[in-house]
């Protein structure tokens, strides 16, 4: 009997290492050229939620010279079980170590997710360090939207790919292959594959430092390295590959569901919303490639809902016509609808009418600021007004319990802010009651995260609240958000702090990653596996400061660890975004046919793609 | 509505389900099977699968029984090969037929279930010391084990009356205990706490953990065993 199967049974949800789900692909190891193993630095139940990781999956097992498996992080119970009795990071499907593939590709979603990678890497007998790993060892990859500010993780990651994955992986591929045909040395292979565009090879930049010991300029250390990389856009959704044979896990994951994504990006512009600048331009698929697509999915998964994904699926210009057909065709089988981002608009509530035929949730509006003028500093577009026209509508027509989301510490923000946090609370419970909803049944949860800084935003210059400042808005809300209907809760404010300094970090910071590394961190997105003094510890060894890094407000002129790093919009619009904020202007959406002057389109010639109505 | 009851194998990765997610797995690859499933009426409707007895996270089911309801008549070989080639690795359709309207339900007929487990031993064990060891074991007046309540207290239970039949033999360096336990709502027995007590009790050189198997599941024909299928 083989060690994993000895194991398994005695870890929780071994189902999470088992592998062999419905859809996963087991190729022939010695028949391909290429093996790729995907590594999700978290769960499995997170990880498997993913889209780009179906996404990726597809391509390159689509790939008769090349396979994909996929990798984990084990949950800290297991991970004990696999050192206790020596066992290394293990591929799901054919079990192999980790150690053992040509490369190891990291998605990088979240910064709380970075003690995680040094964990697998080490767990799968990887040297952290680029620098320490030779030809022997897999070349170490990352993207995702972490990878646009990569220089936290310069140190541990040969090569970063910035931007939308479906056409530079299988660019990348070629490369990779071409230089294993040549019998190219790492280094050759790095210069290889930095032909393709938006590629990035952190060891062949340098980091500038002031005498102050700020970061003057990451600079190319070779020559034939380009200054600047750009993100790769995908111009076209409906050509582009999209997974309609995707892993269906057997045990319950965080979104247990078919996705359809029926546009990338967002055209409204909240200011502290990184997404909405990584993913522009906006594109659109057309409602015909978005019904085909769900088709495939529902015969391929049996999945029994169907979710219309994006960053806002009410903006998606045929939304109605999309989840009328789909409502029509798939009810009867017992298939949902569902929309995972609505807008609070009336026609939000329609739609969630229309789509919760078979079966009815809690609706969730996010207006992420309590007062009309802090929501124009943020760009929020949606007003109390409409929110409360939404929820009366909503409460008529049978919901009975509401989530709204909101952020503290929005630059700007006082306590008026926070009274309006619990004031539109109060408003919405009263509608609630006076549409009959049953006094057991009406609930209203408001749910509270903590302003982050990110980077390619136009609050990237923005600090974030002090620690105490946080915990004590959490703690005034805390006070007022209280009675029968209401539910508080907020997110973790230290784990927030230790995530803004990530956000913005710069190299340095890596040091600090390998600290806690060495401390135990892991799994630091878990509230009951973060432990802030871990963390502080961390940056004392290594001689920084977070504060340096999440509480400072960064100036215009001041060159920033990620200025290497383009995303298309300029520093021109984020500097004029960040003022108009300070003055409290709102901009409209660039759907509204004027053009706001981001200056992606011409930087990378690209436009919106929208969809016939 | 048409109901149909399956014989299928859990094993393979399929063994590390838990119950809740293997009546998942049976609803998604009956849709992907494209049969008509019925669902329960209601705010949220749910699929009319039933199972005749949960099975534990990681032990494998050779011989398993579930009922499966549809909204239209179709003959059953053609449900069976649908449904068989939509199965997950480790979830394999034996037999399918169907099941009169009025007859009982599955659940309610269960009584008792037949096991196996495997283990290595660290030292040889000849036949005969094997056989000794369950006749001993089966030889207490009493076989108490130690449950936690629901609120945590701690409760004893013999589980004595429980164990039908038992054995043991050795194949080479490996050790195969069989069982036959009172399963259902009366009575039920976990082969895990049989087991336990049986590891502690006989000192047998077993290394490691027993992998487990549920080989059958049963109604009750008076003292005699009787096959679900018939139910």
């Amino acid at each position: 009997m083989d060690v994993i199967e000895q194991i398994l049974p005695e870890v929780q949800r071994p189902a999470r290492y088992a592998g062999g789900e419905w859809n996963s692909v087991r190729k022939d190891w010695d028949g391909v050229d290429i093996k790729v193993a995907f590594a999700f630095p978290d769960a499995y139940e997170v990880g498997m939620s993913h889209l780009g990781l179906q996404i990726l999956y597809w391509i390159v097992n689509g790939r008769p010279d090349a396979l994909m498996e996929r990798v984990f992080a084990p949950w800290p119970d297991m991970e004990e079980e696999m050192r206790s009795r020596g066992l290394p990071l293990f591929s799901l499907e054919s079990r192999r170590p980790v150690r053992d593939f040509d490369i190891l590709a990291f998605t990088l979603q979240y910064e709380m997710s970075f003690s995680n990678i040094l964990n697998m890497l080490d767990l799968a007998g990887i040297p952290l360090m680029a620098e320490q790993r030779d030809e022997k060892f897999p070349l170490v990859i990352a993207g995702g939207p972490c990878a646009f500010n990569p220089e936290p993780l310069a140190g541990f990651i040969d090569l970063f790919v910035i931007g939308e994955g479906e056409e530079v992986i299988n660019e990348f591929l070629d490369a990779f292959l071409e230089a294993k045909r040549r019998g190219l040395s790492r280094q050759g292979l790095l210069f290889e594959a930095l032909k393709v565009p938006g590629v990035y090879v952190p060891s062949l930049y340098r980091v500038h430092y002031g005498e102050d010991g700020s970061v003057l300029k990451v600079a190319p250390a070779v020559e034939g390295v380009p200054e600047r990389v750009t993100k790769r856009v995908v111009r076209d959704l409906n050509g582009a590959p999209f997974p309609l044979r995707p892993v269906v896990p057997f045990t319950e994951i965080v979104h247990d569901r078919a996705m359809v994504e029926v546009m990338r990006g967002c055209t409204r512009g909240c200011r502290f919303c990184q997404a909405g600048v990584l993913y522009r331009p906006v594109r659109e698929k057309k409602c015909e490639t978005v019904l085909e697509q769900a088709a495939g999915l529902v015969r391929n998964t049996g999945y029994g809902e169907i979710s219309l994904t994006s960053l806002s699926t009410s903006d998606y210009t045929p939304v109605r016509r999309a989840v009328k057909a789909l409502v029509d065709e798939y009810a009867r089988q017992g298939v949902n609808v569902s929309l995972p981002s609505l807008r609070a608009d009336n026609f939000s509530v329609e739609l969630a009418k229309e789509v919760q035929r078979v079966r009815r949730s809690s609706l969730t509006f996010a207006p992420e600021a309590g007062t009309q003028r802090l929501r124009n500093v943020i760009n929020k577009g949606v007003t109390g007004e409409d929110l409360l026209k939404t929820v009366s509508a909503a409460f008529r027509e049978g919901w009975q319990a509401v989530k709204l989301y909101f952020m503290i510490g929005l630059p700007t923000e006082t306590d008026e802010d926070l009274d309006g946090i619990a004031g539109l609370a109060g408003e919405v419970l009263a509608l609630g009651r006076q549409a009959g909803v049953p006094a057991g049944r009406l609930r209203v949860t408001v749910s509270v995260s903590s302003f982050v800084p990110k980077a390619h935003t136009p609050f990237q210059w923005e600090p974030q609240a002090p620690l105490p400042a946080l915990k004590q808005k959490q703690a005034y809300l805390s006070g007022k958000l209280k009675g029968r209907g209401l539910a508080f809760n907020y997110h973790d404010a230290g784990l927030s702090f230790i995530e803004a300094a990530f956000a913005r970090g710069d190299r340095r910071l890596g040091a600090v990653l390998v600290n806690a590394f060495k401390l135990g961190c892991k799994f630091d997105g878990w509230s009951e596996h973060f432990s802030l003094s871990r963390w502080l510890e961390a940056f004392r060894r290594a001689g920084l400061n977070p504060e340096q890094y999440a509480n400072r407000r960064y100036g215009y002129a001041e060159p920033l660890p990620w200025d290497h790093i383009d995303s298309g919009v300029s520093k021109e619009y984020l500097i004029l975004e960040h003022r108009r904020a300070m003055a409290g202007l709102t901009t409209l959406d660039c759907r509204a046919g004027s053009c706001t002057g981001c200056g992606l389109c011409p930087a990378l010639a690209a436009e919106p793609v929208y969809a016939e109505a | 509505m048409p109901r149909y009851r399956m014989m299928y194998a859990k094993e393979g990765p399929a063994r590390y389900i838990s119950h809740l997610d293997l009546l998942r797995a049976f609803e998604r690859a009956v849709r992907r099977a494209g049969l008509p499933l019925a669902f329960t009426l209601g705010f949220n409707p749910h699929p009319k699968i039933a199972f005749a007895a949960p099975l534990g996270v990681g032990t494998a089911g050779e011989r398993e029984f579930a009922d499966l309801e549809l909204t239209a008549n179709m003959p059953p070989e053609e449900v069976a090969g649908a449904l068989g080639r939509a199965l997950p690795e480790g979830l394999r359709l034996i037999e399918l037929r169907a099941v009169a309207d009025q007859a009982g339900a599955l659940m309610a007929a269960v009584d008792r279930a037949t096991y196996r487990a495997e283990a290595i031993l660290s030292r040889p064990v000849s036949a005969g010391e094997a056989e000794r060891a369950v006749a001993a074991f089966l030889s207490m007046p009493q076989i108490l084990v130690e449950k936690k309540g629901r609120r945590g207290e701690k409760k004893v239970r013999d589980i004595k009356p429980g164990i039908l039949a038992m054995s043991a033999r050795v194949n080479d360096d490996i050790i195969v205990v069989e069982a036959e336990l009172k399963t259902g709502s009366s009575g039920n027995v976990r082969f895990e706490e049989v087991l336990d007590a049986f590891r502690e009790k006989s000192r047998l050189p077993v290394e490691g953990r027993f992998s487990l198997y549920r080989t059958g599941v049963y109604a009750a024909r008076g003292k005699e065993k009787k096959s679900l299928w018939h139910v």
